[in-house]
């Protein structure tokens, strides 16, 4: 914990500097409430998500992170019973209008799960374009989307030698940003991370940090995370989840990343980013 | 700061309801979906009345292709493009599902139909003792045999089941280096046919004079006849306990004994007893190895040592036969009879089977 302490007081200094430049809005959320069945896990959850950059949502377990980054890709209305209130926008639409077509969305709106879930049958270069095939899209030049897209994942050099060999023989850490890879292959303008790095060591987790970052120069990503460390490095935004036992969880706050973990307002905020629960 | 909670006011509870916005359809996917099966219905229809030709040829040819048509356009309203592939997989699913459903249904039907004109409590609890085929319906029943089922199956139940969970553990548990050899061996006993069975129990202990023909020979025919099915099943089952509860439990000191009896066998608890079910399933209305080897009776048998006894299957081959109308409609109840049992019994099984873990 002192180690913490230690690390933000470090990079609070650093980030201070840094100037927070405002983007577009690319996504928000007006009033989103989430039930499953009766059960209300989320109550009136307002985010902004600023295009090209890094929004990271943190919060102690069973805070409704999950769930509320899957109604970002309408995910959430797979589950039987769930519901919702409120406005998921994209680019000004919001998502869940009658006439909007989910599978549009999915594909606009990418996603990568906690943990790895590359297609067993698939060797690696078909794993990265089996999102065309299941959508149906045509790229030219697969040779180079697959090229293109494992770089990106920070992937290529490693398995350039094997990419007609099953994606079942990657490691761990290999085969999240192969499916970050995969998820990339469609060109997505947004990208949902749940908890991508939970299952990987630390050096997985440092070149998935790496790619995130170089990803958000293109794209909007937004990540949810139980490292807080890993909030402090890759994220411009930052919204903290909080929920008591029972009831529903709801944002304490949202800013700035410097702001959260440098000059939090709320004393939950102060206690969570320096460890002293959750 | 661009974004702050406080820029939103926080909406009063009463006002937001939890609403499935992903389950509104458009008016116009309403209609088509209308028109697009009431189309092919009168279509349907039409032809059925005018044409003579069968009716799964009339659902196949006409209707399916139809109502495929038909649902395409309703998800093209409704989604678009993609709305055609997930509208006609649906169809299909539900298509392919309804003629079976006709086709069971219909067999269930006529059973209940024909073997209800049976029913009545003597029916249910009398024997067959004085019983000719020429009887009038008020006399006698099938209480024997239902008995005789009972006892028949409960015993090869008792034996297989033990034999059939035994083997299965051989298998994913303790993985000797037998086991391509008995699943070989499980496979290829699964396609014995009863006749041999019951042929197998005659000659090696009937004829022998080891047993009499009796419930206990006929369950040993079953038995035989279950043990594939509920080795097979109990096999999958069990390979779908998680190897980190194995290792979980060893790590805890356990033998493999106890991982096995006290951490894997109940993790799988519902799929043994579904492993129970489909063996007692498989083997509740064989007739032929009952021919064999329990013969018939027309008193109700306690004994399954040493007397002939009657079953619901060698009931109804019994009476089907007859030329007289009431031993026919006593045939259909017995078979009406020997359902309702096997529904009974899974109903109760199951919901036995899907308690909680007692603390």
């Amino acid at each position: 914990m002192e180690e913490t302490v230690v690390a933000m007081e470090e990079l609070d200094v650093e980030l201070s500097a840094a100037k927070v430049e405002t983007k577009p809005i690319e996504m928000s959320t007006k009033g989103v409430s989430v039930w499953f069945g009766k059960r209300k896990i989320l109550e009136n959850v307002n985010i902004d998500f600023q295009k090209k950059s890094v929004t990271a949502l943190i919060g102690p377990s069973g805070c409704g992170k999950s769930t509320f980054i899957r109604t970002l890709n309408r995910l959430h209305e797979l589950i039987p019973g769930a519901a919702l209130a409120g406005e998921v926008l994209y680019e000004g639409e919001d998502i869940y209008r009658q006439d909007v077509d989910p599978v549009q969305i999915r594909l606009s709106i990418g996603m990568v799960f906690q943990k790895p879930n590359p297609f067993p049958s698939m060797t690696i270069r078909g794993n990265v374009l089996s999102g065309l095939k299941l959508s149906g899209i045509k790229r030219p030049d697969h040779d180079s989307l697959v090229e293109q897209t494992l770089t990106s994942a920070g992937l290529w050099k490693e398995v350039k030698d094997r990419l007609n060999s099953p994606a079942g023989d990657l490691s761990g850490g290999q085969q999240q940003r192969l499916v970050i890879a995969r998820a990339l292959a469609v060109n997505p303008h947004v990208l949902l991370m749940d908890e991508p790095c939970s299952a990987l060591d630390p050096a997985s987790t440092l070149k998935i940090e790496e790619t995130i970052r170089q990803l958000s120069k293109d794209i909007t990503i937004i990540i949810v995370t139980h490292n807080m460390q890993q909030a402090v490095r890759v994220s411009d935004y930052t919204a903290f989840f909080l929920a008591e036992e029972n009831q529903p969880g709801y944002v304490v706050e949202q800013g700035p990343t410097t702001e959260i973990f440098g000059n939090p307002r709320d004393q939950r905020t102060l206690d969570y980013v320096n460890g002293r629960f959750g | 700061m661009t974004i702050l909670m406080s820029e939103v006011p926080p909406i009063r509870k009463e006002d937001i309801a939890p609403q499935r916005p992903w389950s509104r359809r458009p008016a116009s996917f309403w209609f088509a979906a209308f028109l697009g099966t009431a189309v092919p219905f009168a279509i349907f229809g039409g032809l059925f009345f005018v044409t003579e030709l069968p009716v799964p040829v009339l659902l196949i040819a006409f209707y399916l292709p139809l109502q495929l048509i038909g649902a395409g356009l309703a998800g093209y309203s409704a989604k678009g493009k993609h709305g055609i592939a997930d509208s006609s997989i649906i169809v299909l699913a539900i298509g392919a599902t309804t003629l079976s459903a006709i086709v069971l249904g219909s067999m269930l039907l006529i059973i209940i139909v024909r073997g209800f004109a049976a029913m009545r409590p003597s029916f249910i609890f009398q024997n067959s003792v004085y019983i000719s085929p020429s009887t009038p319906l008020e006399y006698g029943g099938i209480g024997h045999a239902i008995v005789g089922t009972f006892l028949i199956v409960g015993i090869a139940t008792i034996i297989s089941v033990p034999f059939g969970i035994a083997t299965a553990v051989y298998v994913t548990e303790i993985r000797g280096r037998a086991v391509p050899y008995v699943r070989f061996f499980i496979q290829a006993m699964s396609g014995v046919p009863s006749v041999v069975a019951g042929l197998f129990v005659l000659t090696v202990f009937i004829l022998t004079g080891v047993l009499s023909q009796s419930a206990i020979a006929a369950a040993i025919a079953y038995a035989i006849l279950m043990l594939p099915t509920v080795a097979r099943t109990a096999e999958e089952v069990l390979k779908l306990v998680p190897e980190d509860l194995r290792t979980g439990a060893l790590a805890l000191g356990s033998t493999r004994a106890r991982v096995v009896l006290n951490v894997v066998i109940p993790a799988a608890r519902t799929g043994i007893i579904t492993a129970m079910l489909l063996g007692i399933a498989r083997v509740v209305g064989e007739t032929a190895p009952l021919l064999l080897t329990a013969l018939k009776n027309d008193q109700t048998v306690l004994n399954p040592l040493s007397d002939p006894i009657s079953a619901l299957p060698t009931f109804i081959f019994d009476n089907v036969a007859q030329p007289y109308p009431d031993a026919v409609t006593r045939a259909w109840g017995a078979a009406l009879a020997l359902m309702i049992l096997v529904s009974i019994l899974f109903t109760v099984t199951r919901f036995l089977s899907a308690r909680k873990p007692r603390r």
